[in-house]
């Protein structure tokens, strides 16, 4: 485990040094250490080693260990940080300070490696905040807005990890350790109140970084201006490191027996996190669907798919929790094959604004079925893996007592369908503009990442089984009861999952669609003009009809969907500007005012002593 | 073993023979500070395991204490006296680039004379023999605050003088009360004769407030800072550097000595407690609205200064070596600051943070000093800071009462100020001005020279090493906590 930290931290430096040397050297170095990273986790499987980097740290050692939920995430967060890296060769190829950007990718990576391994909430802390401050360099990487877009989430950031520090010390003030297994159960023995205070603390932070609403607000921005592989591992994998810290605070620290027992504290604390992860599947759903940068649609997704698998995991039931779970990794690689699939569109044509872009099917034809599997994946439609975790998220949600919460997610499904649809169709279909006539397909690099992630989309979706295995192992390690699981679905008393009688359903479905189809009139083709405009001549290069594609929608929800909580921020942070300028004419300038500051402060100490003898 | 008194001999005496020096040639004349500071580093970190056994006390002239001067190298003063000669060495080196022109070899007798008299401080038994070292470094500050001649220097270094002239006179009718009191000047006299009883009587808390007031101007707390952010923007950057890394730490470990050895006065600890977050608020919310990266770096230190003694007032041993470490930390971290700044500004010609523009490209070795200063600064992990802040907030939250609580969310806070205004400044470093052709930056570097680098990258292996592995540091901090705390074994070490 040392070594994996070790590749992890050398080898960002290792290529950072061999840049200075050569780009190509630098290419080769940054894939062979997330490779062997790749290589590494996964040789670990199954086995629970733990080790101490630093045996005395502030007064307390620095430890790791693995076991098969820090696995879980580890896997996924090498193989899409090694995707990423691969999909940079060409993305970043040309573009200034590579060498920088290549060891805050590694280095990103590397925090987070660390802290699904850490033992403790120091280290965990440790290399939180270094993937907190390498995230906030690559964030603001592209210049122009990316750096308001980096100010904002560094501010949130920083707010998070304060409250998580002062977290960690309350803890660590009544039970004098950091270490999660002794730390484990042992909140159920404190008085309600403070254990609920320090389990608000942690969930504040990670809900920042998780995004939940209201705590949101940097991560369309952020994700938007990033650069393109960066978003992917920022939405697929390090906004779930929050969810990680869930899972650790209310599986290991609350535990589950008490976090789901009807005691009115957690209760209450239980159906805040539920309303606040159905408001943030809600909400955002519907937001994207107003939005006309492909990035900002994707990163708007990201908030309201983070909020299923919160809605999963705070449900607490082990079907809620394999939910939760299951959709963590599908978001992982769905999410992170829209955002490649949309960088390497952004990366030919330049742009990102969906009214200007269309008709690129024909250009970028691996890239359009890309983003096709990863779209259908993001609606859940069956036979992709989206389709698998949020079947058993409804069920759990319907079985379990509240079909209320399966109500909201099925109507944040169908904003889902509408924006999935949108982004489709504004980027592939449709009209081709004039200017992008010579545009390329991917290149290579690009595409074998992008048909790499499409066939773990559709892989996960039929035999569904492999990582929910995994998944059953680790609700079992946490108390949770056991699923019977099998490699294409679960099997149990409420209703069987079965993927092979879905594909052999929707086989018998195409069958007869096709059998009408070949049965019916064949359908005559007219060019694009004839249909819009009803046969008058338009010069093509004035018109997009792809705007305002959803009107009457727009306008019916337009109004209901201001995103309040980035006004109100932005009010707080003008007001304290606003303040800090006060304060600062304290200093007037005047050295005889000073003087006069000095002897005041003089008498006031001798006159509050002999008046009142405070002191 | 070594007499810890040539760490005020040395460089006294190298100060007085640079003029000499100056004779023959310059350049020797120029190397001077170095070798004193050198020398001082040597000995001090030498002398450091002696006396975590016992203190070394230092008679002058064959009088046992409490007749005669003494000096009491303690932990607490030599871990201070190394912490001076590293970062004045550090700060020496890159004066021997940076300081070209003007009176070169007064800055150097100068700058000696400061960190003589900053060590004599920390070093020193004797409260009169306290008083002068600490004027022999407050003025040579406000001489060379004046050193680059101009009109903002020469303004601000009058202003200096005149607070610092109040403080010190305040302080001066402070110690005449207590020999009037006791008839003795030595401190460890002074604190046995004061005694336990922690209630002061009316005359005695006089002589305290006088020189808490006093002294505390060159600690830099609210309300007696106020010449502080004009000394350290105006200074060259190497003053700058020494001002805010060494000159008021000095002033907070003086009010820290009085308040807990000399007076053992458990009802100032909480003025110290209030003090510091008044102090911590002010600083960095003055600091988030300057658009003058030096007067930001000054006002910055007004914070760190709140947080150190919001730390020390705590009084508990998490809290004072967590208060020590701070002070340690942002020794290192705001003097490498200044002196990236220094060449930052000397480069683009302007104190503006908007003209810092395209710097991550021209200087990429001093940016990135000047990031990892920032982020040492902020606390964020692996560098300095974070084990200071961490200690600090722990030591804080184990207080486990509601006033702490509250104070320590409003720490928080200034924190948060903190890491907006120096992200800020990260990200015009790299992140503003016009896009550049991927090659073009070769031929437009302006590196600083090697002498200014060569410390700053010190300063930054410094940071990172105490960043990744402060335990040494943390025990030996500890032992200095325990020398400010028990107050009776002070006195017993000192009187026999």
């Amino acid at each position: 485990m040392q070594i994996i930290l070790l590749t992890s931290f050398g080898g960002a430096f290792a290529t950072y040094l061999l840049a200075k040397i050569s780009s190509r050297l630098r290419d080769v170095c940054a894939v062979i250490v997330s490779g062997l990273l790749v290589v590494f986790v996964a040789l670990l499987y199954n086995k629970t080693p733990a080790a101490t980097l630093i045996p005395s740290f502030v007064g307390a050692p620095l430890t790791v260990r693995l076991n098969m939920l820090s696995w879980f995430f580890a896997i996924a967060i090498v193989v899409v940080g090694f995707l990423s890296i691969v999909f940079s060769f060409s993305y970043i190829k040309g573009k200034e300070r590579a060498d920088f950007y290549y060891l805050m990718m590694l280095l990103v990576n590397a925090g987070m490696i660390g802290i699904v391994l850490s033992a403790d909430l120091l280290t965990f802390y440790i290399f939180w905040e270094i993937m907190s401050w390498g995230a906030f360099l690559l964030i603001s990487y592209n210049r122009g807005p990316a750096l308001r877009a980096g100010m904002k989430y560094i501010v949130m950031s920083v707010i998070g990890s304060v409250v998580m520090l002062a977290g960690i010390l309350s803890l660590y003030a009544v039970y004098e350790t950091f270490v999660f297994s002794e730390l484990a159960g042992r909140i159920a023995s404190a008085s309600p109140a403070y254990s609920l205070a320090c389990a608000s603390m942690l969930c504040i932070a990670f809900a920042i970084k998780n995004a939940v609403v209201p705590l949101h607000t940097w991560l369309p921005d952020a994700h938007s201006e990033a650069p393109a592989p960066f978003s992917a591992v920022l939405s697929g994998i390090l906004i779930k490191m929050g969810t990680y810290g869930l899972i650790l605070v209310l599986y290991l620290f609350v535990g589950v027996k008490l976090f789901i027992s009807p005691t009115y504290v957690w209760r209450g604390f239980r159906f805040v996190l539920l309303v606040l992860a159905s408001i943030t599947i809600l909400v955002p759903s519907f937001i994207a669907v107003m939005q006309n940068d492909a990035k900002k649609v994707l990163a708007w997704s990201s908030i309201a798919q983070a909020g299923y698998i919160i809605l999963g995991i705070t449900f607490g039931t082990t079907l809620g929790f394999a939910a939760g779970m299951f959709h963590f990794l599908n978001h992982a690689t769905f999410k992170a094959l829209l955002f490649f699939g949309i960088g390497a569109v952004e990366y030919r044509t330049k742009t990102r604004d969906l009214n200007s872009l269309g008709g690129l099917l024909k250009r970028m034809p691996i890239t359009f079925i890309a983003v096709l599997v990863g779209t259908c994946g993001l609606i859940g439609i069956p036979l992709t893996n989206g389709f698998v975790s949020k079947w058993l998220l409804y069920k759990t949600l319907i079985l379990e007592g509240s079909p209320f919460l399966a109500f909201i997610a099925l109507i944040g499904t169908w904003g889902t369908i509408l924006y999935g649809y949108k982004l489709l169709h504004h980027v592939f279909l449709g009209q081709l503009p004039e200017k992008y006539k010579n545009v390329r397909k991917a290149p290579a690099s690009m595409q074998f990442v992008l048909i790499i992630l499409s066939l773990a989309v559709v892989v996960l979706g039929i035999l569904p089984g492999i990582p929910l295995k995994l998944i059953n192992t680790i609700a079992v390690s946490m108390g949770m009861d056991s699923m019977n699981i099998n490699i294409f679905g679960i099997a149990s008393e409420t209703g069987a999952l079965n993927t092979v009688n879905i594909l052999s359903v929707l086989a018998a479905a195409g069958i007869v669609v096709w059998i009408i189809l070949k049965a019916s009139k064949k359908s005559t083709r007219i060019s694009q003009e004839d249909n819009y405009a009803a046969g008058a001549a338009i010069p093509a290069e004035r018109y997009s009809y792809t705007v305002d594609f959803y009107n009457p929608l727009y306008r019916m929800i337009r109004r209901y969907l201001r995103d309040i909580f980035d006004e109100f921020y932005y009010w707080i942070a003008g007001r304290v500007q606003a303040f800090s300028d006060m304060v600062r004419r304290l200093y007037v300038g005047d050295v005889g005012c000073y003087a006069m500051y000095i002897l005041l402060f003089l008498s006031a100490l001798i006159l509050s002593q002999v008046w009142w003898r405070v002191w | 073993m070594v007499n810890p008194v040539l760490l005020l001999a040395v460089p006294l005496g190298l100060a007085f023979l640079t003029p000499l020096l100056a004779f023959i040639s310059d350049r020797i004349a120029r190397y001077v500070p170095v070798a004193g500071m050198l020398f001082n580093c040597v000995v001090s970190v030498s002398l450091i395991p002696s006396v975590l056994n016992r203190p070394i006390i230092v008679q002058t002239g064959g009088f046992a204490p409490p007749f005669g001067i003494n000096l009491v190298a303690g932990p607490l003063g030599i871990t201070l006296a190394a912490v001076i000669a590293l970062v004045g060495l550090a700060v020496s080196v890159y004066g021997l680039a940076y300081v070209k022109e003007g009176a070169t070899v007064k800055y150097h007798v100068l700058y000696l004379l400061l960190l003589t008299g900053a060590t004599g401080v920390v070093l020193t038994g004797d409260i009169f023999n306290l008083f002068v070292f600490y004027e022999i470094l407050c003025i040579s500050s406000y001489a060379l605050v004046a050193y680059s001649g101009d009109k903002n220097g020469v303004e601000a270094a009058v202003k200096y003088l005149i607070q610092g002239s109040i403080g010190s006179g305040l302080a001066l009718i402070g110690i005449a009360i207590l020999y009037g009191v006791f008839g003795t000047l030595n401190m460890a006299d002074i604190a046995r004769n004061i005694g336990s009883t922690g209630i002061l009587n009316t005359t005695l808390f006089i002589a305290l407030a006088f020189m808490v007031a006093g002294f505390g101007v060159e600690a830099a707390v609210f309300p007696l800072n106020a010449w502080l952010p004009d000394a350290h923007s105006s200074a060259p950057a190497p003053i700058s550097a020494i001002l805010s890394g060494i000159a008021i730490k000095v002033g907070i470990y003086v009010v820290v000595r009085i308040v807990f050895t000399v007076f053992g006065a458990p009802s100032m600890f909480m003025l110290l407690v209030v003090i510091g977050v008044v102090t911590l608020l002010i600083g960095e919310m003055s600091a988030f609205s300057q658009n003058n990266i030096k007067r930001m770096l000054a006002y910055s230190s007004v914070g760190q200064v709140g947080l150190i003694v919001f730390a020390l007032g705590m009084a508990t041993t998490g809290g004072i070596s967590g208060g020590l470490f701070q002070i340690i930390s942002h020794a290192l971290a705001k003097s490498l600051l200044f002196l990236a700044t220094g060449y930052m500004i000397y480069r683009s010609g302007s104190m503006e943070i908007s003209s810092l523009q395209g710097m991550g490209k021209r200087m990429p070795l001093t940016c990135c000093a000047f990031t990892i200063g920032a982020f040492s600064l902020v606390g964020l992990p692996p560098f300095a800071g974070f084990p200071g802040k961490f200690m600090i907030v722990r030591a804080a939250i184990a207080q486990q009462q509601h006033l702490f609580t509250f104070l320590i969310a409003l720490v928080l806070f200034g924190t948060i100020i903190e890491a907006c205004y120096f992200f800020r400044i990260v990200q015009a470093a790299y992140f503003t001005g016009p896009r550049e052709e991927p090659d073009a930056g070769k031929q437009r570097r302006e590196e600083a020279p090697l002498f200014a680098l060569a410390p700053m990258l010190g300063l930054l292996v410094f940071i990172i090493a105490l960043g990744v592995y402060p335990e040494p540091v943390i025990r030996l901090l500890d032992s200095c906590a325990a020398e400010l705390l028990n107050r009776f074994d002070y006195i017993k070490g000192v009187l026999g």
